[in-house]
């Protein structure tokens, strides 16, 4: 058994509940083929790099599984032939040094982009406004600051 | 003045001692999903620096194409810049 991970960027044309049922897809291909998922961290949107299929958006996801060493392929097999995955790697974890980083990925897009912007606002409203009503305004601001930043 | 010292030693520049950055913060195992870091390893058309300006030791040099070349095959980095 070794540890894998693997990441695939999903159309963002699909709707919410398909992508769900995919993700679930992918996650039950990986059990079936006796394999045990341990993670799964959907990024959300992102703006790709670079266009793929004239595509500039995607949805980007990352799982982490434990499996024999012909989960992969079959894995790999499964997202190249689903049309709504764009693009798809699984990568093999290292086993002893990953663990250095264990997710230093998403905090350096969020935080940098919008903490300057939305940390303004959120001291000058606080005193008239209740804290539970700025929390979520300002997360929900979060995904919307940060693509354009990007 | 100091141009002048810099024209006259045309081979004694100063040897500054580069260190790899990653054997300093003691990474192990370069992340390609840590795209701000990785970033900092490219110029600004996207291209891979060269050791002698990054100053990376050989193994996290390694690690580091390794990593840089994963992020652009999943579209977190981009292959070229123009």
């Amino acid at each position: 058994m070794n540890k894998y991970e693997v990441i695939y960027i999903i159309d963002t044309a699909m709707e919410e509940g398909a992508r769900k049922e995919l993700i679930q897809k992918f996650a039950d291909l990986i059990a079936a083929n006796g394999g045990a998922v341990e993670k799964v961290d959907e990024w959300g949107k992102r703006r790709l790099a670079y266009a793929i299929d004239y595509k500039v958006e995607g949805y980007y996801v990352l799982m982490q599984f434990t499996a024999g060493p012909d989960v992969p392929k079959e894995l790999q097999r499964n997202l190249q032939i689903n049309e709504n995955v764009i693009r798809s790697q699984v990568v093999k974890l290292l086993q002893k040094k990953s663990s250095v980083k264990p997710r230093p990925v998403r905090a350096p897009f969020a935080a940098p982009a919008v903490e300057a912007p939305v940390a303004a606002p959120v001291q000058e409203a606080a005193p008239a406004a209740p804290a539970a009503e700025e929390a979520p305004a300002a997360s929900q601001e979060a995904p919307a600051a940060a693509p354009a930043e990007a | 003045m100091s141009e002048d010292r810099a024209v006259r030693r045309p081979r004694g520049r100063k040897p500054r001692r580069k260190v790899c950055s990653f054997c300093v913060d003691k990474i192990e195992y370069i992340d390609y999903k840590d795209v701000n870091r990785l970033r900092r390893f490219t110029n600004e058309r996207g291209k891979i620096l060269p050791r002698r300006m990054s100053g990376n030791c050989a193994k996290h040099q390694r690690q580091l194409s390794e990593a840089i070349k994963r992020a652009r095959a999943i579209a977190l980095m981009p292959y070229t810049v123009d």
